[in-house]
């Protein structure tokens, strides 16, 4: 791990979902630029990762959107704010400063990304997304070697004789990667899913079984029940059919994309007061036990809470006030209102507009 | 407020939810899982795992089935912690469609 400078900053938001998107708004208004740190490798948390193409109905004013469509929205609307994005680290170290830096927090990202900032947004959601595994006895020392949930550099597998689990979009794209005519071809590919029916887009589906009718790959409709390994090395997958038929595919490489699911993982390990994995803040400020941290969205929990996108703008507004004091401490913070404040205009890079009577 | 298995897991136990729950909230029993209503935080995210649609929020827990919420908790307090998936039980296949399964259940 290479440790990069120390980033001085005002604001550090935790998660890129929707409501730590719009935490940077209300950051925004304020003139408070935000750091914004997330374990996926693009914005847009749940809404993306969950329900990409599902309507949402209850975001106020909006009658129905998708959650790709509220990112990209969020996206545009803070735009003006040119917030700094970490994305792919997750947040490992969350440390309160004494001495020099005092009533300032540390932080580090497995990336090795490191802050010194006034205020933390802590917004979580339901953790940060993990790869699902594939569980078979004795795959552990093969992880990373042999058998892999993500793919960071494509050539490593050309070239190769590959078995790819899974039928989502991951397991499709990188199908077609491999067993198409790329520079990362690899010698064979064989794709296992569970079922004839995939969760990928219909076009992906289609040229898969294309060049399955060419030859140029296979595709198998199984389980993995077993590995088969030599010593360090793992030989074979084997799979069960829905027949109860056992096949025996010989490889170099395994893929495995099963999807990803969250795990709140560091972030009860923070110090931060804790209830049922929540962090618990007042409802002023959805300040959490640590003064400076705050925690918005469905990470956070209080009295009443409810799971709901629109309750997380809301605590992203006060929350932003709340964080106001540490980072200005001798200005007063007046609210203003977008549709009238020339001050407000000026930081959202628009026109004051002008009416004639 | 929690999360509810009813009894369409019991002799099932397909353990797919137990993969996906970012709280690690299930435990494990013989012939069935529970939920912690301690340690669950509401998320949903195991509903559509559930290949017998077992698990529901506790407000949508059916009339016939409302025992189910503090058998759950009693349950839970009992039973060890499940964080990975395993194989469902041999027989599920045959059990997974049928109801009034309660006196199956293994304590």
């Amino acid at each position: 791990m290479t440790e990069g400078a120390l980033i001085e900053a005002d604001a550090v938001v935790v998660g890129a979902g929707p409501v730590g998107l719009f935490q940077v708004f209300e950051l925004g208004l304020l003139e408070i630029k935000a750091h914004v740190i997330d374990t996926l490798a693009h914005p847009g948390g749940q809404c993306i990762e969950l329900y990409p193409d599902k309507p949402i109905y209850d975001i106020p004013a909006v009658p129905v959107c998708t959650g790709r469509e509220l990112t990209d929205n969020l996206l545009r609307q803070i735009a003006p704010f040119g917030a700094t994005f970490h994305l792919g680290q997750e947040v490992t170290v969350v440390r309160k400063q004494e001495g020099d830096a005092a009533g300032r927090f540390y932080m580090e990202t497995a990336k090795g990304t490191r802050f010194l900032t006034k205020t933390v947004f802590v917004a979580g959601g339901m953790g940060s997304f993990q790869p699902r595994l594939l569980r078979l006895e004795g795959i552990e020392p093969h992880v990373d070697r042999q058998v892999f949930y993500r793919v960071r550099d494509p050539a490593r597998f050309a070239g190769k004789d590959l078995v790819i689990v899974g039928g989502g979009d991951s397991a499709l794209d990188w199908t077609l990667e491999f067993a198409g005519d790329t520079a990362n071809r690899a010698r064979s590919v064989t794709l296992v899913h569970r079922r004839d029916g995939f969760s990928a887009a219909p076009a992906s589906v289609a040229k898969m079984k294309g060049l399955v009718s060419e030859g140029r790959m296979s595709f198998v409709i199984a389980q993995p029940t077993a590995i088969v390994a030599e010593g360090d090395e793992l030989k074979a997958v084997e799979v069960t059919t829905p027949e109860g038929e056992v096949k025996r595919l010989p490889l170099e490489m395994l893929l495995v994309f099963f999807g990803l699911s969250p795990k709140l993982g560091p972030i009860a390990d923070w110090g931060l007061g804790i209830d049922r994995k929540q962090i618990t803040v007042d409802t002023e400020k959805f300040e959490s036990t640590t003064p400076g941290i705050f925690a918005v969205g469905d990470v956070n929990t209080y009295p009443g809470k409810k799971k709901l996108i629109l309750s997380g703008f809301h605590e992203a507004a006060l929350a932003a006030f709340g964080a106001a004091a540490y980072v200005f401490p001798d200005k007063r913070i007046h609210l203003q209102y977008t549709t009238t404040s020339v001050k407000l205009h000026k930081v959202l890079g628009v026109e004051t507009p002008t009416f004639d009577n | 407020m929690t999360h509810v298995v009813l009894e369409s897991c019991i002799r099932c136990k397909y353990t797919d939810c137990v993969d996906v729950c970012p709280v690690d909230c299930f435990r494990e029993g013989a012939n069935f899982l529970t939920i912690d209503p301690d340690e669950c935080i509401d998320c949903a995210v195991c509903i559509p795992e559930c290949p017998v649609n077992a698990i529901v929020p506790e407000e949508d827990v059916p009339g016939d089935q409302q025992h189910m919420i503090k058998l759950n908790a009693e349950l839970a307090k009992a039973w060890p912690s499940i964080t990975k998936r395993k194989a469902a039980l041999p027989d599920a296949d045959e059990w997974k469609d049928r109801t009034g399964k309660l006196d199956q259940l293994i304590r």
